[in-house]
């Protein structure tokens, strides 16, 4: 590969790893100098507010199936649905996403099969 | 910090980011398949996964090469794609001990991590947290790699052999962060600015602006938050 498209990449990694560590050091370095003045570091609300929508946008993007179809569709739904049951009954984190993988995969199967 | 303490943080991080092998590991094969398909070799792909490691920016950086646009643009496209990342850190920052490991580890900071941590690190001993945190990060950024250069080796012959890896697989990732948004489902002010997120993710990922839908989704969801908790405050006021 040519040189400039190394150079492009390396760049891109660079940045890529500016743009997650730097704000970890602003904010220890906002912490530490409320620590040392011995009051208590707040984050702006809208920042802690944004931690969980974030999440909650990558949970809607990631609801999109690789081939959106009526069967692919309905298997989403099924997953969903059997995730946040096998959540409710016993909150942890491993058994309800392989059960919802699981019943996914099912109703993907036997809709493509009948 | 004795040697079981270290052990039992890295495991239990090893053990919460199994679920992430679902969607990392065919999203990484697919990778490898389109960068060879592109013209880079195996291991240039497996490069730029161990180096950029962040997932819709790799494919749209790799198309842009590939397609010869200007090599400054694709490198903007890029980092304006992980733009989203700026509020990961500081939303963990109050949750994290004076470790000097944590700067290095950012670089494994990709949306699940962020989401896994968000939920797990709050609650956890303080004597785990690093080690958790490497066990997570390693088992993603590893099927990550290790997905890449699977794709560029044999991606294609993989994903017709076992389709099941290619449809079903990747549900692994909505399931997850599923768990993760659950508890939060329990006050009606998060749940219904949660399914507005939720939702505007959905509909402008389906539109032509995919790569925006997750920052656009977030501010959107901002909005109904400080709507819905001013008019409640509003309510609360009228009451007293």
């Amino acid at each position: 590969m040519q040189t400039d498209i190394w150079i492009a990449i390396v760049i891109a990694a660079i940045g890529t790893y500016g743009l997650r560590v730097g704000p970890l050091l602003w904010t220890q370095r906002h912490i530490n100098k409320h620590k040392a003045n011995n009051t208590e570091a707040h984050l702006p609300t809208w920042l802690s507010v944004l931690g969980p929508l974030m999440i909650a946008a990558m949970l809607g993007a990631s609801l999109i199936p690789k081939t959106p179809s009526l069967s692919s569709w309905l298997a989403s739904a099924v997953g969903i649905l059997v995730t946040t049951l096998v959540w409710r009954k016993f909150k942890t984190l491993g058994l309800p996403v392989f059960c919802g993988v699981l019943s996914f995969g099912l109703v993907f199967a036997a809709i493509s099969i009948f | 910090m004795n040697a079981s303490t270290q052990r039992s943080g890295l495991k239990q991080g090893i053990l919460d980011g199994l679920p992430l092998l679902g969607g990392y590991i065919p999203v990484a094969i697919s990778f490898g398949v389109i960068a060879v398909q592109a013209g880079f070799s195996t291991l240039e792909a497996t490069l730029i996964s161990v180096f950029i490691y962040a997932g819709a920016s790799q494919f749209l950086l790799v198309a842009m090469v590939a397609s010869g646009s200007p090599l400054w643009l694709a490198v903007c496209m890029t980092l304006l794609v992980n733009v989203r990342h700026v509020v990961y850190a500081p939303n963990l920052a109050l949750h994290l001990t004076q470790s000097r490991a944590w700067p290095w580890l950012m670089h494994g900071l990709t949306d699940q991590i962020f989401a896994l941590a968000h939920t797990r690190l709050p609650s956890m001993e303080e004597s785990k947290k690093v080690d958790w945190f490497k066990g997570v990060s390693m088992v993603a950024w590893l099927s990550w790699v290790l997905g890449t250069a699977l794709g560029g080796i044999a991606g294609d012959s993989l994903t017709q052999k076992w389709p099941v890896l290619d449809s079903v697989m990747p549900f692994a990732l909505p399931a997850l962060f599923l768990v993760l948004l659950a508890p939060k489902f329990a006050n009606k002010v998060w749940s219904i600015t949660l399914l507005v997120t939720m939702a505007s993710a959905l509909f402008i990922a389906l539109s032509t602006f995919k790569n925006a839908a997750i920052p656009l989704a977030a501010l959107t969801g901002a909005l109904t938050f400080y709507l819905l908790t001013t008019r409640f405050d509003r309510k609360q006021s009228h009451a007293n």
